[in-house]
């Protein structure tokens, strides 16, 4: 220990020694890794973002039903059945129902009855929901798939 | 201007990396012992250490490396308690809800909430078992009178946090926990009633209302605790830690034996700034201290006794560090933390128990609460703390019993110190109390005399014969801390195994009756 | 203190570090692994992702195993304060197809999930057990802590009672005579009932609606008219045929049809306990009497807290339940309630129904007609037929039967259908006797407002009791209610002969009933006490005075008159 003040290069042999630091270093950088998986969560504490509609047969073809409870606006045609949004694309207000279509209250876009925009500051149209069957029939649609405006959803099995 | 001034902004961003990291490393890199101590010496973090440390420091006998255990709890409770205050929810409603959530589908949530419940048990454990070490090697003499009242300080802030933790999860167990721990808070009420004073006078009341913020526990004593025990409590702890830590380096490093001759020599166990002739001690000692007028302590530390701190001192704090994990990872992921039923404020659990450390408590204060649930303990917490200052006698620090005849004392005032605590729960247990055998007496002479006053008192009784006979106040500090220390785990143990429902005794748990 | 050189510390603390951490890391893997791969759910998912690939034959199926995500899947219903995770591991439950399958993986069974959405109401309202748990055994709640475990499968019906606490049911012979006639009309020629029921083939359109949950769903009160009405405008044998129904059946039919709420064997049960008296000691959801424990939440009882050392077999609720059926006072030391010799099928019975009596509190939105009709207007939840009134308040004690019962170690309850007795007791007598009880005794006064019956129901009960014995009604007493002035000294020295062994020396009653009680002594008139001692009750021990027997003379009415004056003198103590 005389060189105390001066320089003194460290051996780089002490395998033992380093071998303890890297394996306490990957075990506590293994532990940080666990713990900033934490924070994501596995399930969330509220309602699925699929939910069920109720059965294909309260969808007449050619009718639109609201659905204001879960911002969804069901429309039935011919070709099938769609689900779209009425969450402003903006900055996720509810649109309501305007004369020519819908009109957002926040920060006034506007938007045609297939949700086309029209006016305001929305970047994109309305988005178009994915529409499944149940297992045992009913319609489910889920708020967090998108699809494109023209997919029509034809329930099979119906009854 | 604008030319160089470009320049120099050109110049500048070139060296960014270079001058960045250098601001950050600033002693090159840490390969030779020199940059090593100077990092040690001038970074926050690690300046809490001495740049040198003598061997005996490093050794296991000196300190079980219990106070660097302590503080790698407390860094993994921090750590697991924040994970835990991301899901966790302090509402009547939601609380119990939150910990099944945290238990079945957080990520990693179950381990994290094991470890901080296992951790937190550890923690209280290894504060006793520190202070046991602390006493018995002599380490709170002068000039660390002091840091061994912080020590205190945070002794009880651990015991705080501790059960402030308890009432979190609204379960059974906590609920009545903390029913119990609130009564007791208001037990001054006993003398209030007993002698008469008008209600104005309930202590225990206000006491209660401020813990509780109602006359129950409820909602807002759920969340006082949760704000005691996430924020008030934890930046009192770090905030003292940072004192104790920051002492030891200023009361010249662990205290050891071999470095102390005693008692004109220099060293820091015998030192008291009165008896130390000023040539011995070295003017400065660390660069720091220049600006200051007056001595700095000795350390007794030679260049030549010592190692670098950096990586002995580092790397055995490291393994301190890495054992806690472990310790902590086994507990956690092999036993899962105790969870009841959500609490039920109709039904109470029988036995309702405080949790372990608090059932020596318990054990007295099924006699009187205001005796064995406030008086005692807080004569206790007082007595340990002066202790540095009601013995003042100068000997070699870091000895273990003080020699031979601190070890005889230790011994005899253990067996002492057992038969009066055993018979403090054998004689209520076989014979009943005064009510029993007087049922008119006075509410007053039961809170005053009971088995905890009595045993309270023999134990100073005893303490006080040894100081007369051996002439010497450490041994009598001895002989009344290992008479405390017995006490306490006895009736722990009396407490946590030999008590059942309504407080019966119970050789074993198998003989209970169903509740 | 053993000195180690600092070399050799240094190299043990090395070790140390690197053991330690080894350990440290080889424990995170292992947590990894016990989280992310090995727990249950996920693997009872990957095998039903199988089942369902091996299912997918039309276009739904294979969009319903593309679908499939092999997290937790869970049920958020706010309102009930509930989150169930049971479909991660029953992720069949409203699939048809999967009717086959083994559990966890079947379809629920009946249409019950047609009426109650799992996305509104989860699974724990009705099956108990802890639906935040995400293994098996915690989220069957067969763990310690969790007070409600799972309802068990064969007593599943009981889990209706968490929120149909009022479903209106009658006792088990009113019950039967419903079932009877539903049959003996061919009611099932036409309509389905509670999965069974004919469609009689080659008779067109006369599929009939499904009479499984009319109860609960409602039915046209003027049902037999139309039915009468079609049955005449039919042509031939192409419309309902219909044959008249008289209206004593059709008032049984309506009784049956209104328990018809799509749990026929929780109604079944129910009607068991309002068939052996059960409530004339035990107040359920407010009404009974108060002998015993109230049942209203006697089925979330947690098994965690009750005392199982007599109780053989697993400590469940249901086990406990059965037990204590069998052997009352065992179970429950100290217990007064008589051992009622009930059948295993009966015990299966009350052991369902306790188990249903769970009255949880949830939100109004939730809480069905019945419970709300109940709980606001009193309406109640046993039909009021003086039959089911009868056998619900006083069966258990005076029997089934009015025969009287005599329990071991409780005092004789009298034959009240005896029609020795109906004969001279007049109506308002058996009325003021079950309004105001035999205080001291174990009959209550059912008059009284809270628990007690109403007085057109206490009328019902007294009308059946005539019906019982066959005579409409009590022979005509033309004196006054007191008009005996008899010798009290004589009365006390016969009644101390004649009367004391059985009815005690003061009248406190032994053998027999209590004759000092002011209740009876207010309300029964002259001429009822001189009839009954010289009529006797035929049938019990108490014999008729007016003939000798081989323990007494006959007595003569004097003798009686003095007798009924002595009695007369406790009036006023």
């Amino acid at each position: 220990m005389s060189g105390r003040l001066d320089p003194d290069p460290i051996s780089r042999r002490d395998f033992l020694g380093l071998a303890g630091l890297w394996t306490a270093g990957a075990a506590i950088l293994g532990s940080l890794v666990a713990m900033a998986r934490l924070p994501v969560p596995r399930v969330l504490p509220e309602a699925s973002t699929r939910f069920r509609a109720g059965s294909p047969l309260a969808f007449p073809a050619g009718t639109t039903t609201l659905l204001p409870e879960r911002q969804v606006r069901i429309v039935s045609t011919d070709r099938g059945i769609a689900a779209m949004s009425l969450v402003c694309t903006h900055l996720g207000c509810i649109v309501g129902e305007a004369p020519n279509g819908f009109a957002c209250p926040c920060h006034g876009s506007k938007f045609d009855a297939q949700g086309r925009v029209i006016g305001g500051p929305a970047p994109r149209p309305l988005r178009w929901l994915h529409v499944s069957q149940a297992a045992d029939g009913a319609l489910v649609v889920d708020t967090a798939r998108e699809v494109s405006p023209d997919v029509f959803f034809q329930p099979m099995n119906v009854g | 201007m604008s030319d160089s001034g470009m320049g120099a902004f050109w110049a500048n961003l070139k060296a960014l990396p270079r001058t960045f990291l250098g601001s950050f490393v600033r002693h090159g890199a840490p390969t030779s012992h020199r940059a090593r101590s100077q990092s040690v010496f001038s970074n926050v973090f690690l300046h809490i250490h001495a740049t040198r440390v003598h061997p005996h420091s490093l050794r296991l006998t000196t300190t079980w490396g219990l106070g660097v255990s302590l503080v790698a709890q407390f860094l993994i409770l921090t750590v697991t308690g924040i994970l835990l205050m991301v899901y966790y929810n302090p509402g009547l409603d939601q609380a119990y809800a939150s910990m099944k959530d945290i238990h079945y589908v957080v990520p990693a949530g179950r381990l994290i909430r094991n470890i901080h419940r296992w951790a937190a048990h550890m923690m209280v454990f290894c504060v006793i078992l520190h202070m046991t070490r602390v006493f018995y090697t002599s380490a709170y003499k002068a000039p660390r009178e002091f840091n061994w009242v912080l020590g205190m300080g945070l002794f009880v802030l651990t015991l705080a946090l501790s059960f402030s933790g308890y009432l979190l999860p609204w379960d059974q167990l906590a609920y009545w926990a903390i029913v119990i721990g609130a009564n007791i808070a208001a037990s001054p009420n006993e003398v209030i009633h007993a002698i008469g004073l008008p209600e104005a006078f309930n202590i225990g009341d206000i006491v209660r209302r401020i813990l509780l913020g109602a006359n129950h526990v409820g909602q807002d004593a759920l969340l006082r605790f949760y704000l005691l025990h996430v924020i008030v409590l934890p930046i009192a702890m770090v905030f003292i830690i940072a004192a104790h830590i920051w002492r030891i380096r200023k009361d010249g490093g662990l205290a050891r034996p071999g470095g102390t001759p005693s008692p004109a020599g220099k060293g820091a166990g015998s030192m008291t700034p009165a008896a130390q002739p000023p040539s011995a001690a070295p003017s400065k000692t660390y660069g720091l201290m220049c600006l200051v007028k007056g001595r700095s302590p000795c350390t007794g530390q030679d260049p030549d006794e010592t190692v670098p701190a950096w990586p002995a001192l580092l790397r055995a704090e490291l393994f301190v560090f890495m054992l806690n994990m472990l310790i902590c990872l086994v507990l956690g992921v092999f036993f899962d933390a105790p969870l009841r039923e959500i609490a039920n404020p109709g039904v109470p659990e029988n036995p309702a128990k405080a949790p372990w450390y608090f059932l020596g408590l318990q054990e007295m204060v099924s006699y009187s609460a205001l005796i064995g649930g406030v008086v005692v303990p807080t004569l206790a917490v007082i007595g340990l703390a002066l202790i540095p200052y009601l013995d003042r006698e100068a000997e070699p620090a870091g000895l273990w019993f003080s020699g031979a005849r601190g070890k005889v004392v230790t011994f005899w005032s253990m067996v002492v110190g057992a038969i009066l605590a055993v018979l403090s729960v054998a004689i209520p247990v076989n014979y009943g109390w005064l009510r029993n055998w007087f049922p008119d007496i006075p509410q007053l002479v039961i809170i005053a005399i009971n088995p905890g006053s009595l045993v309270t008192l023999a134990y100073m009784a005893w303490s006080l014969i040894v100081i007369a006979r051996t002439k010497s106040t450490r041994l009598g500090a001895v002989a009344l801390f290992s008479c405390f220390l017995v006490g306490f785990v006895i009736l722990t143990y009396v407490g946590t195994y030999l008590r059942g429902p309504n407080w019966d005794f119970y050789w074993r748990q198998s003989d209970w009756p169903i509740h | 203190m053993p000195s180690a050189s600092p070399d050799s510390l240094d190299r043990r603390v090395k070790w140390g570090l690197l053991l330690a951490s080894l350990a440290t890391v080889a424990l995170l893997i292992y947590s990894v692994l016990a989280e992310c791969v090995w727990p249950q759910w996920r693997m009872l998912r990957a095998q039903y992702a199988q089942i369902l690939k091996a299912k997918a034959t039309d276009d739904r199926g294979r969009a319903l195993a593309e679908q499939f995500e092999a997290t937790i899947q869970q049920n958020v219903l706010p309102a009930l304060h509930t989150v169930d995770r049971c479909i991660t591991c029953h992720p069949a439950v409203d699939d048809p197809r999967m009717a086959g399958e083994k559990q966890p993986f079947r379809t629920h069974p009946g249409d019950f999930l047609r009426l109650h959405q799992p996305d509104t109401y989860g699974c724990t309202a009705c099956h108990a057990g802890q639906g935040r748990a995400t293994e098996q055994a915690a989220a069957h709640g067969d763990v310690e802590f969790w007070p409600s475990p799972m309802i068990p499968a064969r007593y599943a019906y009981a889990g209706c009672g968490s929120c149909h606490t009022h479903v209106l049911v009658p006792s088990q012979a009113v019950l039967r005579r419903g079932r009877d006639a539903i049959a003996r009309y061919g009611c099932l020629a036409c309509h389905t009932l509670d999965g069974g029921g004919v469609k009689l083939p080659g008779v067109a359109g006369a599929a009939g609606p499904d009479l499984s949950q009319v109860g609960a769903t409602g039915y046209d009160a003027g049902w037999y008219e139309k039915h009468v009405a079609r049955a005449a405008n039919a042509d031939g044998g192409n419309g309902p045929s219909l044959r008249p129904i008289g209206e004593p059946a059709r008032a049984d039919l309506s009784r049956f049809l209104a328990s018809r709420v799509g749990a026929p064997s929780l109604v079944e049960a129910k009607a068991l306990f309002h068939s052996l008296g059960c409530r004339g000691c035990h107040k359920v959801n407010g009404v009974g009497g108060k002998e015993g424990p109230d049942l209203s939440r006697v089925g979330e009882k947690d098994p965690g807290r009750m005392d199982f050392t007599h109780v053989p077999g697993e400590p469940t609720l249901a086990n406990w339940l059965a037990e204590h059926f069998r052997r009352p006072a065992a179970v429950v030391p100290g217990s007064q309630m008589p051992v009622l010799g009930l059948t295993e099928e009966q015990i299966d019975g009350l052991t369902l129904y306790m188990l249903s009596l769970r009255h949880s509190s949830i939100p109004e939105t939730y809480q069905p007609k019945d419970r709300i009709r109940a709980e606001r207007f009193g309406e109640r939840e046993f039909a009021t037929d003086g039959e089911t009134l009868y056998s619900t308040f006083c069966a258990a004690c005076h029997g089934a039967s009015g025969q009287g019962m005599r329990y071991p170690g409780l005092p004789v309850s009298p034959a009240i259908a005896s029609p020795d007795f109906l004969a001279v007791a007049a109506d308002a007598f058996i009325a003021h006797t079950v309004q105001h009880g035999r205080p001291g005794r174990r009959m209550p006064a059912w008059g009284e407002k809270e628990g007690g019956l109403r007085p057109q129901e206490i009328q019902a009960i007294v009308a059946y009791l005539r019906s019982m014995s066959g005579l409409a009604a009590p022979e005509p007493d033309r004196q006054p209610a007191r008009w005996v002035k008899g010798d009290t000294t004589a009365g006390n020295s016969l009644f101390a002969t004649y009367c004391a062994s059985c009815h005690g020396a003061t009248g406190q009653g032994a053998e027999g009933p209590a004759l000092n009680n002011t209740v009876l002594l207010a309300s029964a008139s002259d001429t009822y006490l001189t009839e009954t001692i010289r009529r006797g009750r035929r049938g019990t021990v108490m014999a008729g005075f007016e003939k000798p027997s081989t323990v007494h003379p006959a007595l003569t009415p004097s003798e009686i008159e003095s007798i009924v004056s002595y009695i007369r003198t406790w009036e006023t103590p």
